[in-house]
This record gives C-alpha cells, sequence and structure tokens, in this order.
C-alpha cells in the first residue's frame, strides 16, 4: 500500500481506534506471561458458569513453564508442567454431570490432561519405528562388541545417507569430547531405544453430537509429519494420517464419526485438506506464495496469513478468493464467532502495534495496543461473552470487552471505487431477432417514426378531451370554478353492514368564505340506506378542513357494492360544484347467531 | 379511586407510593436485594436468573415502593429503556467482586443516565455496592470512583456497600431513597 493510502487509514481509522466498540476491561502490563495463541484457552472448568482464562506460560524456555488459570482479574492458581508447551484446548472428555471440560496441554510428546485444575492423565504418544541398524549398533555397544569411534563413524555414515535417527544417536552426533561421548554412551547404552515425536499443534473434533457440551476427540499434529486423531474416553489413536511435511497449524471442522475436515498447514507453504478417508492428501493442496503465519476456517472459506505480509482467502477447495495487504508483518491470528450475534470475522494482530479485524475482505475494526500483541483469544471469559484475551511481547495481558450494541459494518475502510464495479456485467449476447429489428428499423426508419408521433398526438388529444368534459360535469373533486374554490375528500370507515362516511370539505381560497352550499348523495334505494341523505353545509372558513358525517346501511346481504356519488351543490345552481365518486366495499353480513 | 382511598389520604393515612427501577448487570444480586426487602411471609427461598422482568412490591417505613426487577443478562438490558419514563427512583446494583465487568457496568450505567428520558429528569440513584463479604470485593469508594459516580452532577445519588444474602447495609440505602422519593411524591 502506498504512503498516501496509509495515511488514510491512519486518518479514517484514528476516529475508531478501537474505543467506540470495545470497552477496556482489565490491563496488567507486568503480567509477565509469555504465550502464543496456541497456548491460551477460555474454559468453564469448574462448571459454575464463570469462564476461567487457562494460559500456558513458555517461561524462560527451559523452566519456569507454568499453566496459568485466571478467574476474572486474578490468578486463580498455578500448575507447573514438566516441558515446554505447544498447545492448550478445552474438551468435553465425558458425559458426567456437571460438565465439566477438561483441560488438554500438549508438550514433547506428551498430553497432560487436567480435570478440575488438577493432573487426571498423561497421554503418550506411540513410539515410532527405530530404524533396525541403529538399534543393532546400540545394541553392540552395551554388549560391548564396538567401541564409539566405530559407533560414531556408523551413525555419521547413516545421518549422511538421510535415515531418521533417534534422538539419542543424533545428541550422540552432536558431542565433541571424546570423554563427553563415553559418558554420554555409557549412561544412556542400557535403556531401550525409543524415538519418540514431538507435537506441533493440538485441536479438538467433535465427535458424534454437535452440541457444545458434546464429547470431542483430540486431533494432534506430529514433528514426524503425521496427524493423530485421540478417542477421549480411552485415549486410544483412531486415525492417523500423513501428510508430506510438518504440520503447523490446524483447523478442524466437522464430527468424527459423520464427515470430518482436517486443514492443514505445513512448514512447507503448502496447505493440505483432508477428509474423512482421504488416503492422499496430495489431491487437495493449495501452495503459498510465503510460509504461513495463521490459518483460520470460517464456513467454508480458509483465511491463511503468510511472512509477506498479507492474508489471503481461500475456498476449500482451493481457489484464491481474495488477498489483502497488510500495514505490517502479522504475529498471530484468530478467529471471532460472537455466537449470539451471528458475527464471524478473523483477528490479525500485526507487529506495529494494531490489531485488525476483518470481516470478508473488509477492514471493520482496529485496536491500537501498547506492544505487540503475541496471543489473542476471543471467547467467554467470566460472565461475559464478547472477550478479546490479548497478550502482549512485554508480558502484559490486556483484556477488552466487546460493547453490547457494537456492530460491525462491512464497509471498506480503504476506499477506492465501490466493489460493485468489480463484478461483470453479464451483457447478454445478441440474438438474431434483436438483428433483424436492427435492421428493419434502419429501412423504415420514416414511416415509424410518423406513426409514433401521430399515435402520441392522438392520446394526447383524447385525454384533453375527457378532460374537458369532465370539467364541465363537474366530475373531479377539485372545483375549477373561480368563484367557488372548494376540495372534497371522501372516507369511508367500517366493514358494515353499517358504514360511517366522512366528507371532508375544504375551502381552498385564501380569503373568501363560502357559503350557503350543500351535499348530497347519489346511491341506488335498493342498496344502500343513508341515514342523512342531505347535509347543509355551514359556512366555511378558508384553509379550514371541514368534516361531515353520515352513517349509512347495507341493506343487501349477498355480497355486492356499488358506486356512491357526492355532490356539493350551491343554492340556484343546478350543476353540482364539484362532484366525487365513492366505491363502497363489500359489506360483511350480519352475523345471526 | 374510591371515596375512602381518597379520605385515606387526605388524612394522610395511606403511605405514598413511588414506583423505582432496579437494574445492574447480571448476577449483581438485584432479585436477592428485593427479596430481602420484602416483608417476610411473601420472601422467596430460590432466586434463580430473572428472565424479562419481575414486578415487587415492599414498604418502608413511610413509603411503599413498586420494585420493577430487571434482568441485567446482556440480551435483556435493551428493555431496561422501556420503563425509564415511569420510574422515580433507580436502583443500581453492582458486584463488587466482578473487577472484570466494572468496565461494562460503567458503560450501562452512562447509557441509562444519557438516556433521553433521564438526562432531564432530577432522579435520585441508589448504588449498592454488592457482594461486600466476597474476598477481593472493592470498597463502596472505589466503586464509585470506577463508574465516574462524581461526574454525576444534575441527580441526587449515594452509594453504600451492601450484603444481600444478610441484608446488611440494605436498610441504610433504602431510608436515602425513601427521604429523597418523599419530597417528589409528595410535590406530586
Amino acid at each position: 500500500m502506498s504512503t498516501e493510502d496509509k495515511e488514510q487509514i491512519e486518518n479514517d481509522t484514528s476516529g475508531m481506534v478501537g474505543n467506540d466498540k470495545w470497552l477496556e476491561a482489565y490491563k496488567d502490563p507486568v503480567a509477565s506471561l509469555y504465550t502464543l495463541t496456541q497456548c491460551i484457552c477460555l474454559s468453564d472448568v469448574q462448571a459454575d458458569g464463570d469462564w476461567k482464562l487457562i494460559i500456558a506460560d513458555l517461561g524462560t524456555g527451559s523452566f519456569n513453564m507454568k499453566l496459568k488459570v485466571y478467574k476474572g482479574t486474578n490468578l486463580m492458581s498455578e500448575h507447573t508442567i514438566i516441558d515446554l508447551p505447544t498447545g492448550v484446548v478445552s474438551f468435553y472428555m465425558d458425559t458426567h454431570e456437571p460438565r465439566t471440560p477438561a483441560i488438554a496441554v500438549a508438550s514433547g510428546p506428551y498430553i497432560y490432561v487436567y480435570k478440575n485444575l488438577r493432573p487426571y492423565f498423561k497421554f503418550t504418544l506411540p513410539t515410532l519405528e527405530v530404524n533396525p541398524v541403529e538399534a543393532d549398533l546400540w545394541n553392540q555397544v552395551k554388549e560391548e562388541k564396538i567401541n564409539i569411534f566405530v559407533l560414531r563413524e556408523m551413525l555419521e555414515g547413516m545421518r549422511a545417507e538421510g535415515t531418521v535417527l533417534t534422538v539419542r544417536s543424533l545428541r550422540f552426533l552432536q558431542l565433541q569430547d571424546v570423554g563427553d561421548c563415553e559418558t554420554f554412551a555409557n549412561m544412556y547404552k542400557y535403556t531401550p531405544l525409543k524415538r519418540q515425536t514431538v507435537i506441533t499443534c493440538l485441536s479438538t473434533m467433535k465427535k458424534s453430537m454437535a452440541e457444545e457440551d458434546a464429547i470431542s476427540c483430540l486431533v494432534l499434529g506430529t514433528e514426524s509429519k503425521s496427524i493423530y486423531v485421540l478417542d477421549p474416553e480411552a485415549f486410544t489413536v483412531l486415525t492417523t494420517l500423513d501428510l508430506p511435511a510438518v504440520p503447523v497449524f490446524l483447523s478442524v471442522t466437522g464430527l468424527f464419526d459423520v464427515e470430518y475436515r482436517i486443514v492443514v498447514a505445513c512448514r512447507n507453504g503448502c496447505i493440505y485438506t483432508l477428509k474423512r478417508g482421504t488416503t492422499d492428501p496430495l489431491k487437495n493442496c493449495i501452495e503459498l506464495n510465503s510460509q504461513p503465519v495463521g490459518l483460520e476456517r470460517i464456513n467454508k472459506t480458509i483465511y491463511v496469513g503468510t511472512m509477506d505480509e498479507s492474508l489471503h482467502c481461500y475456498t476449500s477447495k482451493g481457489k484464491k478468493l481474495w488477498t489483502v495487504k497488510l500495514p505490517g508483518s502479522m504475529t498471530t491470528m484468530e478467529v471471532i464467532d460472537y455466537k449470539s450475534k451471528g458475527f464471524k470475522a478473523v483477528i490479525v494482530a500485526l507487529n506495529n502495534c494494531q490489531v485488525h479485524i476483518y470481516k470478508e475482505k473488509y477492514l471493520v475494526n482496529v485496536i491500537k495496543t501498547d506492544a505487540i500483541v503475541t496471543g489473542l483469544k476471543f471467547g467467554q471469559f467470566g460472565r461475559e461473552e464478547g472477550t478479546l484475551i490479548m497478550t502482549l511481547k512485554g508480558g502484559g495481558l490486556v483484556i477488552k470487552i466487546l460493547k453490547r450494541n457494537a456492530t460491525f459494518e462491512e464497509k471498506d475502510l480503504s476506499g477506492g471505487p465501490p466493489s460493485a464495479q468489480n463484478t461483470r456485467l453479464n451483457v447478454p449476447k445478441k440474438t438474431k431477432l434483436f438483428v433483424d429489428q436492427t435492421m428493419r428499423e434502419r429501412e423504415n426508419a420514416i414511416t415509424m417514426h410518423r406513426t409514433f408521433q401521430r399515435d402520441l398526438y392522438l392520446l394526447r388529444l383524447n385525454t384533453l378531451r375527457e378532460y374537458a368534459k369532465s370539467l364541465d360535469n363537474s366530475m373531479n373533486p377539485i372545483s375549477s370554478d373561480p368563484s367557488e374554490p372548494l376540495k372534497l375528500n371522501a372516507q369511508v370507515q367500517g366493514i358494515g353492514p353499517t358504514f360511517k362516511l366522512t366528507v371532508n370539505l375544504q375551502n381552498t381560497s385564501l380569503s373568501q368564505p363560502s357559503t350557503s352550499l350543500l351535499i348530497t348523495f347519489l346511491y341506488d334505494e335498493k342498496l344502500y340506506n343513508f341515514k342523512k341523505s342531505f347535509i347543509e353545509v355551514p359556512m366555511l372558513v378558508p384553509g379550514l378542513n371541514y368534516a361531515f358525517e353520515t352513517f349509512l346501511e347495507c341493506l343487501s346481504d349477498k355480497g355486492v357494492s356499488d358506486n356512491i356519488k357526492v355532490f356539493v351543490l350551491k343554492d340556484g345552481k343546478s350543476v353540482p360544484i364539484i362532484t366525487g365518486v365513492i366505491s363502497m366495499p363489500v359489506s360483511e353480513g350480519l352475523v345471526v347467531v | 379511586m374510591g371515596i375512602f382511598d381518597s379520605l385515606a389520604k387526605w388524612l394522610g393515612l395511606k403511605k405514598k407510593e413511588a414506583n423505582v427501577l432496579v437494574v445492574g448487570l447480571d448476577n449483581s444480586g438485584k432479585t436477592t436485594i428485593i427479596n430481602q426487602l420484602k416483608p417476610a411471609e411473601s420472601k422467596s427461598h430460590d432466586i434463580v436468573p430473572t428472565i424479562g422482568f419481575t414486578v415487587e412490591k415492599f414498604s418502608g417505613k413511610s413509603l411503599s415502593f413498586t420494585a420493577f426487577d430487571m434482568s441485567g443478562q446482556g440480551r435483556y438490558r435493551n428493555l431496561w429503556e422501556h420503563y425509564y419514563k415511569e420510574c422515580q427512583g433507580i436502583i443500581f446494583v453492582i458486584d463488587s467482586s466482578d473487577r472484570l465487568r466494572m468496565v461494562v457496568a460503567q458503560e450501562e450505567l452512562e447509557q441509562l443516565l444519557n438516556h433521553p428520558d433521564i438526562v432531564g429528569k432530577r432522579i435520585p440513584i441508589l448504588f449498592y455496592a454488592n457482594k461486600m463479604d466476597m474476598r477481593d470485593a472493592l470498597s463502596a469508594v472505589k466503586v464509585a470512583h470506577l463508574l465516574n459516580l462524581d461526574k454525576i452532577s444534575t441527580k441526587p445519588w449515594h452509594i453504600c456497600a451492601s450484603n444481600a444474602l444478610t441484608g446488611e447495609g440494605l436498610s441504610e440505602g433504602v431510608e436515602w431513597i425513601t427521604g429523597q422519593l418523599k419530597e417528589i411524591v409528595n410535590a406530586k
């Protein structure tokens, strides 16, 4: 984006720094939380309607890793975790009442499950196959058949060939000092060799029902390029799916027992879609221009943030819908799903201390923060549904609440031509009939014009004749006689058999009153019976509206209706001044009980 | 009004009536407070989240109140404004242990004060900083500061800490609002 555009956005959005839609609920710049979006979770762990904020703090990377639970603005409890956490999710494991969700923390090759904030279960990923040659080598070391130099040479040779070694072998090869190698080998040669992998991402999938509190399975991606789906009740691996690269971001929708779709962003810059029963993930692959930084799925569209400062949107089939250039590089991305308002959007944190909210491809809101945001989460916190949790780079925590009556319009703030101009017009093709007609027009131009003009004049003549006739007969409701300026308007009220007829008479002159006027009606006597069929009109003051009412009864019960004419007569003249015609509605017959 | 009613009123025997609107966020304790103020025989034993609103009557020493106990849940908060016209006093209940939502309460209060039916009238507002027994409850002074109550200059207001479960602090508030409303009702 050019600098002018950038400035314009600054000016446009300065009026909506985010204050008119978000309330600042809590701010703690020294909360010392070092975490990422994947390690934040909002969950009702105590089943009391007061949702807690669960954050897996990465500590310093090698120690002090903790699971922190916030209740309101206070830290409720802290639990130490053994290894670096890579994901935290909340899911329902069982159907015991009261419905309490469990928290799953993924770290290393283990998943720690906490129930009621107490450690409940530790799941270990199944070990992978160890290369038999490698296993054999270590076996030989154990039995003292070979020495460490041979071991080292063989392992290096295997690594050069490209075989995947266990962590132990790799660590062994890293050691330079002979003494260290000896101690290392002697320490570890007796333990069985196993190859463990590391979990990279964690998500949940509902198992068989789609309710909010139905049992969910855990879906996790590992460094060994595979995805496991775990059963929540027995913690067995239900399915294993293999990918061509290491998965980094997961987006899961659907039910495991019915039909599900997993969208995976991998380290090779591709996005794969896996469906229930797919064998080949390469069938549905989206190649990105640069590495993905965030992946979300809303309805059927996939939103991907990439390292080249842009946000792309793809259909689930893989077609690119649009791209938006961001004013800075993205640090993290999250989806806003505000169910009670039916509002879905993507929220993107940038490294220029701004947080953008995109609904479709339109920027609907910008929130400015004090520092770069590293973790985002939107959901229910405490008793409030629309809460946005942001963790900052310096360790701060900011909590914002969406205002009750905030709406996000899809106005495109970046200006430019309206989007309707971008759609192509569906111009139909020329038909043969159209071409023939054009030829005919060209040939008979003069006669066509003449006929048309003649018809137009005749139409005008007939209209004027009718108008003159009606003026002569005083058939219109506005008087054309300058000595008697009156306006008549009539209304019928009621459903029958009795109706109320109101005649509104107004003197339209500026200063001349009207006197000695009478109102009378012309009607079919067999159908209607008027209470007052003759009304004497008092003097009409100019400008005021006078209403004269009379009741009339419909005598027939056959549901016929007729027209009634209202005449305004002046003493001494035989032609009425103005006439009004009322077509009476059909009368509802008398109900005989 | 029957002849006995008018006679009683004229003689000063019948209590004056006042309409009071009870509002606040959900789970703040509005229904519990009203329940405490009701006479012992009509008190209910279980308090459940109010849906829509309920009308309760209770009486103080010299004034009988008709209280409109509104629901505080987000989806019912837009009902409050329909009752602003008819009320003569407002009781605003705050959960002083819910620091996170204090800003939401402040926002609702602002909207209430700026509503056209309220902005011109000199309606007394009584604030209850409820749940004072909770461990991390804020004091009434702190709540008043967070809600910017000192900015209210056109209406008489009063804040007191209360515990709706035991009834502590409620009578102080009712006495204040009775005093305020008596002047208004007598002037009518």
